[in-house]
């Protein structure tokens, strides 16, 4: 920073507000992508909190049509199954940017930390209008708050509040919205996003009717939840000078000793003096008390240290394997899908799991480009696909060794799944993974787990199909013999026991698996 | 006749045990001499022997060889077919005979190649010439001279009253009967201009000659009239161009061909190569005319090259007159009559003196 510029000290909402790219929104139409995709995975991580699967419902109408100059207005509506707010809690969690404080350790679904409330921002910018929230726990009265948010103060103003129903039968989160946008150019990935997030999250019911008065369904393949991750301790090694400052400001610990045992896994006592030592702080000494100095010093020490355990991975997340599957099949009806999770790994002390998948065949068709599903934390990536790091692998791997001739012009679709506490994006765009070697290492090798049944599945189908068309030329051929003979002798013989006992004989072959080769003659 | 009830017995005969081991449950199968080089030999005295040594089998029990096991029985039967009721077919006709909409997928043929093997196969299966099983060549070749024949149908004809050309040489010769033969040699000539001329000036008759016209690469049905011809003691003299390609139709002539070793009696062994050969040119009749040879085109030279090779023309004699073409680059074609005879009647003495001199050179015969 350069000296003589006044700096001006500006809230959460007001820099969002002046950083719209950041976030998705850079113009209506990826911002009509991000609003619904925001919208829904807020819902989603309302109903998995319950424990519940999950049951998305989402309504979108043209509010005010196009006119000369500028885009149309739309309604959206979201509605979840999830846990339901209190009227205290709906401003307070849609009312303002960065409402959760990330003390804590755990895997999470939205890629800011931010849910819906950019979305519900960015509606309220472009149109001026508020938005409504209307929500409900078991037992407890319907309401429906209309509110705003004060951009400045970074406040939830509550314009209106009252009570539909004196007591729900059900827990339920019902937001709706107006924005401006563009649903037509934005209607494909829209669409892709809800198929793929219907793979990765194959427990929930997703109906969506769109503007044109479309209705998609996605139902559920199973009620069948994964665990909820647990939520756990940073480990040392994962944060950065940041979130070290905020953690000894905000801690209640009054050594630094008992700071680092109370905030981080894998910290004990004694770990804990000879990190200290390594720092040369004292360790009786009070958190909030260092100076930056002091705090780079201890930051240096953490990142030095070598004998830390490595992360615990409890605090991930995956699908698993079956779920994957399952998704996968309800979504694409392959005719193979293999879906292998690798074992726990960690990368910069941030731990991480990758989940792969392939699917073949069935409804699946050629596109002439390679067809990669990507997922982060359970949330489909949808652009820069060449960029990112799966991309390059599958560009990398000799595929003619699995079967596959390119897969560019076969059908065969990958998928790759990472879950992390810090999933590691390559831009603030958030859309593509970066070539981080541990990383990159896991999803090859769960790449070839799977091809490597890819290629059991194919050479048994292929030679199928190879003894199924020899038996169908064997039948040609020795009807036109038959039918010869016939005319020769005036009697046709009995070619159909022979053809009977070599059709017993493919039959054998195939149950066999692997038999001899096809001898040419 | 008789070969007719031959090739209906033998296909028949395949037929049936076809028939009975497809009854029995077996796969059936079709044994045969290939016509391989092992089982071909040579020998300069007989020409082309096949000699069956080795056999193959086409099995029903593979794909591949399923299909050539379809494709004899159905090429059989459309021959059976063709000859009960008194048609014949070109190769071309065969082709098309399988070209028909049931076989799409089966045995609907690529190209002609594939049908013309399936002949060959035929004919090694049967032991018999395909003409035996009515597929035909378009016939070529012509014989002109005094000699009384009696033809299929069995009328009596004189190959020197029926036409410019002469006798018009059947498909299938074998049916042909000598009545008379009223020449001490018949001469067969590669190209139909100079031979055309030979008959025009009126040498045939007043030489006591007979011309066999082979219009390029002798036809079978020519090679075996020639032998039938050589075998009622009929001297047979063989006048082409000075080329790489004219050797292969002379010894062709002499020896029948690899193609179609397995054809029996298309061989003449005691036909006699006259010329042109390379010392006419180089100090015989025609050493005067060395500006009227021609230089050797790339298909050629080619030719002669591969002449190294080819096992009939493996003797001193074809491989001296071979390496001329190598060294020279030239060849001489019969039409360098006509650039030695500024008049019709100064040819006819060159074509006459020529034919004297290399009958008696090479068969001791006087004209």
């Amino acid at each position: 920073m350069s000296e003589g510029v006044r700096l001006e000290e500006i809230s959460a909402a007001d820099f969002f507000y002046r950083n719209k790219s950041l976030a998705g929104f850079d113009n209506p139409v990826r911002a009509t992508y991000t609003i619904v995709r925001e919208l829904v995975e807020n819902a989603l991580d309302a109903a998995e909190m319950a424990e519940k699967p999950p049951r998305i419902q989402v309504l979108m109408t043209e509010y005010r049509g196009r006119d000369a100059g500028s885009l149309p207005w739309y309604r959206i509506v979201v509605a979840d199954n999830g846990i339901g707010l209190g009227p205290e809690e709906i401003p307070r969690a849609f009312g303002r940017v960065f409402v959760s404080s990330k003390y804590r350790l755990i895997q999470s679904r939205g890629t800011f930390g931010l849910g819906g409330t950019m979305a519900l921002l960015y509606g309220q910018i472009t149109t001026n209008k508020p938005f409504k929230v209307t929500s409900a726990r078991v037992g407890e009265p319907i309401y429906e708050i209309t509110m705003m948010i004060d951009i400045q103060r970074n406040e939830p103003v509550v314009l209106d509040r009252r009570v539909l129903r004196g007591i729900s039968r059900t827990s339920f989160t019902m937001v709706e919205s107006f924005f401006e946008g563009n649903y037509p150019r934005a209607k494909r990935k829209i669409v892709d996003y809800l198929h793929q997030t219907a793979i990765v999250v194959p427990y929930a019911d997703i109906t969506f009717i769109d503007p044109d008065g479309n209705l998609f369904v996605f139902p559920r393949s199973t009620e069948k939840l994964p665990p909820r991750p647990k939520e756990s301790l940073y480990h040392p090694k994962g944060v950065d000078l940041e979130l070290l400052q905020r953690l000894l400001q905000a801690t209640k610990a009054r050594t630094l000793k008992s700071f680092l045992t109370k905030h981080f896994q894998r910290v004990g006592e004694k770990t804990a003096m000879e990190v200290l030592k390594l720092a040369g702080l004292p360790p009786e000494k009070k958190p909030s008390k260092l100076t930056n100095e002091e705090i780079e010093r201890l930051f240096r020490a953490l990142k030095s240290y070598d004998k830390f355990l490595p992360p615990d991975p409890s605090v991930l997340s995956p699908l698993g394997a079956d779920l994957f599957e399952s998704g996968i099949r309800k979504e694409l009806q392959p005719e193979f899908v293999k879906a292998v999770q690798r074992p726990p790994s960690v990368y910069e002390a941030h731990p991480f799991i990758v989940e792969t998948a392939i699917a073949y065949g069935g409804q699946i068709k050629p596109s002439g480009e390679i067809q990669l599903y990507r997922y982060a934390n359970r949330i489909p990536l949808l652009y820069d696909v060449s960029s990112d790091v799966s991309y390059q692998i599958i560009k990398r791997i000799d595929w003619s060794n699995y079967g596959i001739k390119s897969p560019e012009d076969e059908p065969i679709v990958f998928f790759v799944h990472i879950v992390s506490t810090k999933v590691p994006f390559k831009t603030v765009g958030k859309e593509f993974i970066a070539n981080v070697p541990e990383v990159a290492r896991e999803i090859e090798l769960g790449l070839r787990n799977c091809a490597r049944d890819l290629r059991i599945f194919l050479s048994r189908k292929r030679r199928k199909e190879m003894l199924r068309r020899r038996y169908e030329l064997f039948r040609m051929y020795y009807q036109i013999i038959a039918e010869t003979l016939e005319e020769l002798l005036g009697e046709r013989p009995p070619v159909e026991n022979l053809l009977e006992r070599l059709r017993i004989r493919v039959g054998d072959e195939d149950g066999g698996g692997a038999g001899g080769k096809e001898e040419g003659s | 006749m008789e070969e007719e009830l031959e090739v209906k017995r033998k296909a028949l005969e395949l037929a049936k045990e076809i028939a009975e081991r497809i009854r029995r449950g077996e796969f059936p199968e079709i044994r045969y001499p290939p016509n391989s080089q092992k089982n071909i030999l040579f020998d300069e005295k007989v020409g082309y022997i096949f000699s069956p040594r080795t056999f193959s089998r086409i099995r029903g029990s593979r794909v591949k060889s399923l299909k050539t096991l379809a494709g004899v029985l159905y090429g059989l039967s459309r021959a059976l077919d063709h000859l009960e009721n008194g048609l014949t077919m070109t190769k071309r006709d065969f082709y098309y005979v399988h070209k028909v909409e049931r076989l799409k997928g089966t045995l609907f043929p690529e190209d002609q190649r594939e049908t013309d093997a399936r002949i060959v196969l035929m004919e090694l299966i049967l032991g018999m010439p395909r003409e035996a099983f009515s597929i035909t060549s378009d016939p070529r070749g012509w014989i002109y001279g005094d000699i009384e024949l009696i033809d299929r149908s069995g009328r009596v004809l004189r190959a020197d009253q029926v036409g410019e050309m002469g006798y018009s040489v059947p498909p299938r010769p074998e049916n042909i009967k000598f009545k008379r033969i009223g020449v001490k040699a018949v001469v067969a000539i590669e190209k139909v201009g100079p031979a055309k001329n030979m008959i025009e000036l009126g040498i045939p008759e007043e030489r006591k000659i007979a011309i066999a016209i082979l219009q390029g690469q002798a036809s079978r049905s020519m090679r075996r009239f020639l032998r039938m011809l050589s075998d009622e003691g009929v001297p047979v003299a063989i006048l082409t161009d000075l080329s790489p390609w004219s050797l292969r139709i002379a010894a062709t002539v002499i020896y029948n061909s690899i193609n179609s070793a397995h054809i029996p009696y298309l061989a003449s062994p005691e036909a006699r190569f006259i010329g042109i050969l390379t010392k006419d040119v180089e100090e015989g009749f025609f050493k005067d005319y060395q500006f009227a040879l021609e230089p050797l085109t790339p298909a050629d030279l080619k030719a002669a090259q591969d002449n190294q090779f080819l096992p009939n023309l493996q003797n001193e004699f074809w491989q001296r007159e071979n390496r001329w073409f190598l060294e020279k680059k030239k060849k001489a074609e019969i039409e360098i009559f006509k650039a030695m005879s500024p008049t019709a009647k100064k040819l006819k003495e060159l074509f006459v003196e020529y034919l004297r001199e290399k009958l008696d050179e090479h068969m001791g015969i006087s004209i």
